[in-house]
């Protein structure tokens, strides 16, 4: 079919708008499967498919058409009372994946009539649907085996006045506004070297500083998208896979509104999908086998996004059976690589490496050992690093977190023989002006921050770039720099600050530079490498174990004095806030444990003692308050002390906290670092200023 | 008859069809980068750009020069990228094949004028910024 300019351009404005609204459909349809008589719903999935199919009749994509108006008269019949059986709305997905498929092809010229066919014959008479095995009957009691959680249903979309852009379009408008803020720096630098007047002083000069750093700032918020954008997908991973293994799944998303780079999202994406598909393929057990086990036959998989400074958090989190770390180190062993003498902690770690799995059996979805290393590689890709947390028939918790955005870095600016470079923030544990004193541990060289010994190594040397006899003395600066799962001290010359850096990526050109993140062009001309943390640890790492550094290498990142550094258990049950209060407190330097409610901060007391506990008030199970009587009625445990921290904020909320014996009473809504820090160092009776506060 | 820029690299010269040139730059002021392989000299600022130094002996698989007074600015499917050679280069033009080389990343030796340049491809050269078994 002969197609004109202009139907080609309203084919490609249709193909941007299917994308969305068939986005949409989905997003909706597995909400109708939840909440199948909501009439407003329903009236929702009926206008996105007669508005597809009405703009399928515009730019005469019959097929796509017919489909849409299939769908029509499954959701008409739903709207007069037919039931949204798994069967059907199964038929309504498959519709909407067919369509996805479709409208490409369709538009490239491709013929898909018998494609179209076979939609409509499964929405006309939906195939059986693969279904969960039946809720034992009658229904059991709520306290052992519990439905899915009500769920709320999304806002609906308010209509708003947007344009459309291509993505390269704003781009490229992001660059050029990088690249003016990068100019008129050097213009301010030629004003001071030809003129001699500082450009501050020049009310010109000020204003177009002052203006590009606001463009600057409001472009790159244009590039900002909402963490919920890759909701749907993840929606209907789950949905579908937990359907396909008979497994019952409730995945909790939360911190849908935090937003992040669209660059950095759609790295962030498919490693989020693979950490949930595993989460359900190998964390959460059969619906027998849970209920067998004493847990709700339901597992949830929680997916929480949440913004920490110049970073993203998301913590895919599974009530599920945990990862089996002997197994770990029996494959790790088989692939050659023991992990004897390797701590627990870091032992897990190995779940990453290429070629590793743990699962019994391989499946179509896991088990192949590809995913974790490619999950490590995206997030390294953009920065970010990931923790892991896991918890034999308790559940598993990985943490990613990811700069913001890319585009412009705040940098802390070090000298190292007598060059300058940048070290993305976000990786700076703490700096040191003054130096830390080293120790010498079993021949290594080692430095104490706070109480606990890392290993430390030159940046200069590290980096390859140190004359003779110039290593910095023992008490120069020091940095301790935070890779995705260690942390390394390194001495530099000199600490010259820290300022946002507008990082330029340095393409495809150049074969990998392990250490470097990217690089910067001064307003001098010049330009500023900045460091990438990751393959510098691993490179000074590798330094030390081969005898190139000033020691020999530590067995392990962080080896724990005696003493050791206070530790704190930390109780929410949301996995926001509980991620928001541990990553302040580590940052601080402590040792932090979680429980996401009462009962389990008590079974983690009995476990092994803490030196203070934090707790929310309002929780399942067991919560703050009675968490906090049944502290002070343990002998060992009577003179613990404990933060509450609540959303409550009336006076008779705070007389309730001191009533049931809590040390201190922290509002939600006023929660901050400095805050936190001041209440849990006093208690401790420790100094307000931890070693996490230097540099920062 | 075909038109070529020659490029002093050592005691060697070696030649790049014109439309591959986008400019010369005289004494690129050059940062290094750690731990980068010998094919990667560093990176210089070509008019508020970044963009990387590329030893052009170590491409070709032989010793790198030490020095670089002059680079020679060509564009590749990936941006701007600095070719890094000893003298200032000059354009001449080729007047037969006299004889085929080994390396990769040319096409053969010409004679041009009282010289003999190996013309470069300069997409095959780049590629050997990437190993077989590196990225």
């Amino acid at each position: 079919m002969e197609v004109t300019g202009q139907e080609a351009r309203f084919r490609a404005m249709f193909a941007e708008e299917a994308e969305g609204r068939l986005a949409t459909l989905s997003e909706l349809l597995l909400e109708l499967e939840r909440n199948g008589e909501d009439q407003e719903l329903l009236s929702s999935v009926f206008r996105e498919a007669h508005t597809l199919k009405g703009a399928a009749a515009v730019v005469g994509l019959a097929d796509v058409l017919r489909v849409a108006h299939a769908m029509e008269e499954v959701l008409e019949g739903l709207r007069r009372g037919d039931p949204a059986t798994p069967a059907a709305v199964d038929a309504l997905l498959g519709a909407v994946d067919g369509m996805r498929e479709m409208v490409p092809a369709v538009l490239a010229g491709d013929d898909r009539a018998d494609h179209a066919d076979r939609l409509v014959a499964d929405l006309h008479d939906p195939p059986p649907a693969l279904a969960l095995p039946p809720d034992p009957a009658p229904p059991p009691s709520p306290e052992s085996v519990p439905g899915p959680p009500p769920v709320q249903p999304p806002p609906r979309r308010e209509r708003r006045e947007t344009v459309r852009l291509r993505v390269e379009r704003l781009d490229e408008l992001v660059r050029l506004v990088g690249e003016a803020s990068a100019a008129a720096l050097r213009v301010g630098r030629v004003v001071t070297d030809q003129l001699g007047g500082e450009p501050a002083g020049i009310p010109e000069l000020h204003d177009l500083s002052r203006i590009l750093e606001s463009l600057q700032e409001r472009t790159l918020q244009a590039r900002m998208v909402p963490f919920g954008t890759i909701a749907e997908p993840l929606r209907r991973t789950a949905r579908d896979l937990a359907r396909s293994l008979g497994k019952a799944v409730e995945l909790e998303l939360r911190g849908q509104e935090t937003e992040l780079d669209r660059g950095v999202l759609e790295q962030v994406a498919d490693p989020m999908l693979h950490l949930v598909r595993n989460a359900i393929d190998h964390g959460i057990e059969l619906p027998e086998a849970r209920l067998a086990a004493g847990k709700p036959r339901y597992g949830t998989v929680r997916v929480h996004a949440a913004q920490l400074g110049s970073e993203v958090v998301v913590t895919v989190a599974d009530d599920g059976q945990g990862i089996d770390l002997a197994r770990v180190r029996q494959q790790a062993g088989k692939a050659g690589d023991a992990l004897d003498g390797v701590g627990d902690d870091e032992a897990i770690y190995a779940i990453f490496r290429s070629g590793l799995s743990t699962a019994a059996t391989v499946s179509e979805v896991s088990g192949r050992g590809v995913g974790l290393d490619v999950v490590r590689a995206s997030l390294a890709s953009v920065r970010g690093r990931v923790e892991v947390l896991s918890e034999p028939g308790t559940g598993s918790e990985f943490r990613l977190s990811v700069p913001i955005t890319l585009a412009v870095l705040p940098c802390l600016l070090v000298e190292a023989a007598g060059r300058r470079f940048g070290v993305p923030m976000h990786s700076v544990v703490s700096a040191e002006a003054a130096g830390w004193s080293e120790d010498h541990v079993e021949g290594q060289v080692v430095i104490r921050v706070r109480d606990t010994i890392l290993p430390v190594s030159d940046l200069a040397a590290t980096l390859g770039v140190a004359g003779q006899g110039e290593a910095p003395a023992s008490d120069s600066p020091a940095v301790v720099l935070a890779s995705m799962t260690r942390r390394h001290a390194f001495r530099v010359d000199a600490l010259l600050g820290q300022r946002n850096v507008v990082v330029k990526d340095l393409g495809r050109l150049l074969p990998r530079l392990a250490l470097l993140a990217g690089a910067s062009l001064e307003p001098d001309g010049s330009i500023l490498l900045v460091l990438d943390v990751s393959g510098l640890v691993d490179r000074a790492r590798w330094a030390r174990s081969n005898g190139a550094g000033r020691a020999a290498p530590s067995p392990s990142p962080a080896v724990p004095a005696p003493a050791g550094p206070a530790s704190v258990l930390v109780v929410d049950d949301t996995a926001v806030v509980r991620e928001l209060e541990r990553s302040i407190l580590e940052e601080a330097g402590y040792r932090v444990r979680t429980a996401a409610d009462g009962r389990l901060a008590l079974a983690a007391l009995a476990d092994t003692p803490a030196d203070l506990v934090v707790t929310d008030v309002e929780m399942p199970n067991c919560d703050g308050l009675e968490l906090t009587r049944a502290i002070r009625a343990q002998p060992a445990l009577t003179g613990l002390p404990v933060v509450v921290v609540t959303s409550r904020s009336s006076d008779a909320d705070r007389r309730l906290a001191m009533d049931a014996g809590a040390d201190a009473f922290l509002v939600k809504g006023d929660l901050d670092r400095r805050t936190l820090l001041e209440v849990v160092g006093r208690l401790l009776g420790l100094a307000v200023q931890p070693a996490g506060e230097a540099g920062r | 008859m075909t038109r070529a820029i020659l490029l002093p690299v050592g005691r060697d010269w070696y030649a790049l069809p014109p439309v591959a040139l986008q400019e010369v730059v005289a004494g690129p002021v050059v940062t290094d980068v750690p731990m980068a392989p010998a094919t990667v000299r560093g990176l210089f600022n070509v008019r508020g750009q970044i963009v990387p130094l590329l030893d052009t002996a170590a491409l070709l698989g032989l010793e790198p020069t030490a020095a670089c007074p002059f680079a020679v600015v060509v564009q590749t499917a990936h941006g701007p990228a600095g070719l890094a050679v000893t003298g200032m280069p000059e354009p001449a033009e080729l007047a037969w094949l006299v004889g085929p080389t080994r390396a990769r990343g040319t096409v053969g030796a010409y004679a041009a004028g009282k010289r003999v340049a190996v013309m470069l491809d300069p997409l095959a050269l780049m590629a050997q910024l990437h190993p077989p078994g590196g990225r």
